[in-house]
């Protein structure tokens, strides 16, 4: 279990870039601005909660709250992942709602700075789902910044709620 | 319709009473919940019976009885007081201030009824 | 033959409003003490206390609860003797009085739970009868000079004199209000209960005397009420609370007495946000838990149906249907349920306040049996908690104190020596968080928890508060090798825990400084909702059920199953039909209508629901037991399903789903020709 401590932004006038949680879902990397981040917790199976979405894998008590857990190899469509010991749960916040992402690691925290922040290009956008959010160049690695509300299903309204 | 005015700051109390006259259906029960809101009632509804507790806050059954008969209209209204055992002094006093009669808790809800009943009849034969 | 009236229909509402009198008598009782003790006489508390055990009397008597009878008349001869002399009271004598008050507790305890009360002790009864309530100390002071009728003045009482001269020499005026009951007061809101309450928030009554009047339109009842207050607001505020002009107001005693010849001792007179004792009572209507219960019920099926409703609009909007006005309508209706919802559950709230009344008396014992010296300060201001939340917090408050009085605030002369007042200080605040939380500290001054101690008992490093915390909560320890007369076994810092974290989802912290003083903040939900209900068993995976839904569980005779056409369906998704008391009743397998992965073999129990008066059975493995379970809605819109009213923790730390299985039985039907996964 470990326990992220959370940073907030930078001050004004230092470019030294915002504090990301690093995680991976097959072989890819993602980044989760660190002020979403509640806490990292590790995995040991989740509740399921028949009548969800099929890339909820269920609820899990953190802390005493119930949180429920979306499956995020599943939601990116990665196809079912192992559980290994590596697996976290990344527990995250939008509003009042406080959602756990599952990942097959997490175990890095970077600073990005507004320039390294590209917008993804449209094939990749389309093929996403509008997951991501932007493209981001750290040294040699590319990886991608996670729009954390889509991912936990806030759709625009379209019919009912 | 005799009106019955049933002063007690406890509402059990009072719903006790309530059930104990029920079976009379010539009788319809107001609630004051104490002596300076039974005697705004008295002030300004006419009742034929009134059963006053002795015990109650801001002010005692003997100053409310004090005060009604002080008033000329309500010096005939039959009040019953309501004192429990072992309380003989304010009995006294309470019928030296001009009580009609009193009840002993604890009572039977027959002896209250028939109480009750008997001086709002004899207050209609009287009238 | 009307049928006879029976007395004991009351009991319920005997037992509660007794207990109201009973917690409001121990309350003026410590007031009673608290003035004993700084020389004072305190006339009003002890009439209070009078009239408490008398109305306790005269009900038990109604009742039939003769013990109480018995204990409740001494407690009130010896009281009026008091109210009487009008002196301070006894403080050898407060004693007695509690614990006759306790042994009065214990009798209406064992009359609510349909029991014969038990005989008041003799013990007791002697011991009251001996009581001698009366204190050395002198109590009147000198003539006060009183501007008012004689006819009103007549009707004080010498400590309503008293408590007038003391307030104006505490620089309150001390004015005289005349209201006149008429009807068209009455309907504009003005009578003399709805006066007396608004003019008690901003000033104490110290007496309301009937005057006769001649009979005018402003007065056609020939009656006034003389109302003789303290106050410090102002003329207009008091006039406003009444209804009358602010000139007719009079003052009835001068800023400045005009004899003063010896110092007249002090009175204990109440402040201006005192209310008068019962007036914040005269609104409250007392209500059955489980009718609100009930209430909740209805709203989950009203929830339910919303679902359907939902569902069926989103497929009219998928055959290309215009639904924008019926979403709308939606989004207003769930707006009105959560608002019912939050209505519902707010009835269930009581104030913190109230919660904490008996921490007093608490304490009052456990500075006995310590010796320390201890001052509370209870700062909880208009925090509301739900009933359920607070009856389980409670407990883990009451251990917090006693520790905090065991362990960590040290004897006075420890104290003296270290700098501090004797008296140590115990200070449990409340404020609401947020609208969904609550957070409550209890903390002391005392010397902090022994780090050093507990790091050794687990034998590791505790550098942080939060890592000596989690020490703390392991069961099985305490910092003290033999358990203390106060604190005693059982109840450690683990159960603290476990109640505020695990059962109510809430958390615990806790801050602390050797020397200093310890902090614990807790953080509870407001509100939750709690259920009695059954644990079941299907496929190895367990399930809760409520009580209240559950019509009938019966074993499954497999011979008995009569299973009709089924077009080409899997083995496990067929329901079946079973015959119940002549009903046709349909079975289905609890693991088909969850999902639940793995196989497992036939069930062998089920529990059977009615909807909408039609029953279904759901098959499963075993009942496996009945208990009280905390329910926490799943409100992330993820994990709101149909079926799903919530998950609870049943002790291992994981949660276990709620199962509404009468909502359950309704998706079925839509379900209807599937094949199972």
């Amino acid at each position: 279990m470990t326990n992220l401590t959370r940073y907030g932004a930078p001050a004004e006038g230092q470019s030294a870039g915002t504090l990301h949680v690093v995680f991976k879902v097959a072989q890819s990397e993602y980044l989760l601005p660190s002020e979403t981040v509640l806490q990292m917790e590790s995995f040991s199976g989740a509740t399921p909660v028949p009548g969800a979405p099929s890339y909820v894998i269920g609820i899990v008590q953190i802390r005493g709250r119930v949180v429920p857990v979306v499956d995020l190899r599943l939601r990116f469509g990665a196809g079912v992942g192992e559980t290994v010991l590596d697996n976290r749960i990344v527990v995250g916040q939008y509003g009042d709602r406080v959602v756990g992402l599952l990942v097959d690691s997490a175990r890095e925290v970077v600073k990005v700075t507004a320039a390294q922040l590209k917008p993804p290009p449209p094939i990749l956008n389309h093929q996403a789902s509008g997951f991501v959010k932007a493209v981001v160049q750290v040294g040699s690695r590319v990886m991608m910044l996670v729009d954390f509300a889509r991912v936990i299903g806030e759709e625009p309204l379209h019919g009912v709620d | 319709m005799a009106e019955v005015l049933i002063v007690d700051d406890s509402k059990v109390m009072r719903d006790m009473v309530t059930s104990c006259l029920r079976p009379n259906s010539a009788l319809t029960v107001t609630h004051a919940s104490s002596g300076l809101e039974a005697i705004e009632r008295l002030s300004l509804t006419r009742f034929d019976a009134v059963v006053l507790d002795l015990n109650m806050p801001d002010i005692g059954g003997i100053e409310v009885l004090e005060f009604v008969r002080s008033q000329d209209k309500l010096r005939a209204l039959p009040i019953i007081i309501v004192t429990t055992r072992g309380d003989e002094a304010s009995r006294a006093k309470a019928l030296g201030a001009g009580a009609t009669s009193y009840m002993t808790k604890p009572f039977t809800p027959e002896a209250i009824l028939n109480e009750v009943s008997a001086l709002v009849a004899s207050q209609a034969a009287g009238a | 033959m009307t049928p006879r009236v029976d007395l004991k229909e009351f009991l319920s509402a005997y037992v509660a409003e007794v207990d109201e009198q009973l917690q409001a008598a121990n309350a003026k009782l410590l007031e009673v003490e608290a003035s004993s003790h700084a020389g004072h006489a305190n006339p009003r508390s002890v009439r209070d206390l009078f009239r408490a055990l008398h109305t306790v009397k005269g009900l038990s008597a109604m009742v039939g609860v003769e013990p109480a009878v018995a204990i409740a008349h001494r407690m009130e001869t010896v009281l009026r003797v008091a109210d009487t002399a009008g002196g301070p009271v006894a403080l050898s004598s407060v004693d007695t009085l509690l614990q006759a008050i306790r042994e009065i507790e214990l009798r209406v305890r064992e009359v609510s739970q349909g029991k014969e009360p038990s005989p008041a002790p003799r013990a007791i009864l002697d011991a009251l009868d001996k009581l001698d309530l009366s204190s050395p100390l002198s109590t009147r002071g000198p003539a006060t000079a009183l501007d008012l009728d004689p006819a009103v003045a007549s009707k004080l009482a010498p400590f309503e004199l008293d408590l007038l001269s003391a307030g104006v020499r505490n620089g309150r005026r001390a004015l005289r209000a005349d209201f006149s009951p008429s009807p068209a007061k009455a309907e504009r809101g003005f009578s003399i209960n709805t006066v007396r309450e608004r003019v008690g928030s901003v000033a104490e009554i110290v007496k309301v005397v009937p005057v006769a009047v001649p009979p005018t339109d402003e007065a056609p009842g020939a009656l006034s009420f003389a109302i003789l207050l303290l106050t410090s607001a102002s003329d207009e505020e008091i006039a406003n609370a009444v209804g009358i002009a602010p000139e007719s107001l009079q003052v009835v005693m001068p800023a400045t007495p005009t004899l003063e010849s010896a110092t007249p001792p002090p009175v204990v007179a109440a402040g201006d946000d005192d209310l008068e004792p019962l007036s914040h009572r005269r609104n409250i209507v007392r209500v059955e838990v489980s009718r609100l219960d009930d209430a909740m019920e209805h709203l989950s099926t009203l929830i339910v149906t919303r679902s359907r409703l939902s569902r069926a609009i989103a497929e009219l909007t998928s055959t290309g249907a215009n639904t924008r006005a019926l979403a709308e309508i939606m989004r207003d209706n769930a707006r009105q349920l959560r608002d019912l919802r939050a209505a519902i559950l707010r009835v269930r709230m009581v104030p913190v306040s109230e919660v904490l009344e008996r921490i007093p008396l608490l304490l009052r014992g456990l500075r006995r049996e310590s010796g320390k010296q201890v001052r509370l300060e209870l700062d909880a201001g208009n925090a509301e908690l739900d009933k359920g939340v607070a009856e389980r917090l409670f407990p883990a408050i009451v251990h917090l104190v006693r520790n905090a009085v065991d362990h960590a605030i040290e004897a006075p002369a420890d104290r003296t020596r270290a700098g501090k007042p004797a008296e140590g200080t115990l200070r449990i605040q409340c404020f609401a968080q947020s609208n969904t939380r609550l957070e409550l500290t209890v903390s002391d001054d005392g010397s902090g928890v022994d780090r050093a101690s507990v790091a050794r008992r687990v034998g590791r490093d505790l550098a942080t508060d939060a890592a000596l915390l989690d020490a703390l909560c392991r069961a099985g320890l305490s910092t003290r090798d033999q358990a203390t007369t106060t604190s005693g076994r059982g109840m450690g810092m683990d159960i603290v825990k476990r109640i505020v974290v695990d059962q109510l989802g809430g958390e615990l912290a806790m801050k602390t400084a050797a020397g200093v003083g310890t902090t614990f903040t807790l953080r509870v939900p407001l509100t939750i909702s709690i259920v009695d209900a059954f644990t079941i068993e299907r496929h190895k995976q367990r399930f809760v059920v409520p009580v209240s839904m559950v019509e009938e569980i019966f074993e499954i005779e497999p011979a008995a199953v009569r299973f009709g056409p089924s077009r080409g369906m899997a083995e496990g998704s067929r329901a079946g039909i079973v015959e119940r008391r002549g009903e046709a009743v349909p079975l289905v397998d609890l693991a088909w209508s969850l999902r639940l992965a793995g196989v497992g073999v036939a069930p062998r129990q089920a529990i059977l629901v009615r909807r909408g008066g039609e029953p279904t059975a759901f098959g499963l493995d075993r009942v496996i037991g009945q208990q009280e379970a905390v329910v926490r809605p799943l409100i992330d819109p993820l994990v709101q399903a149909p079926g799903i009213a919530g998950a609870t923790d049943l002790g291992d730390g994981k949660p276990t789903l709620v199962l509404d299985l009468v909502a359950l039985g309704g998706t079925l039907a839509a379900r209807d020709g599937e094949r199972a996964a």
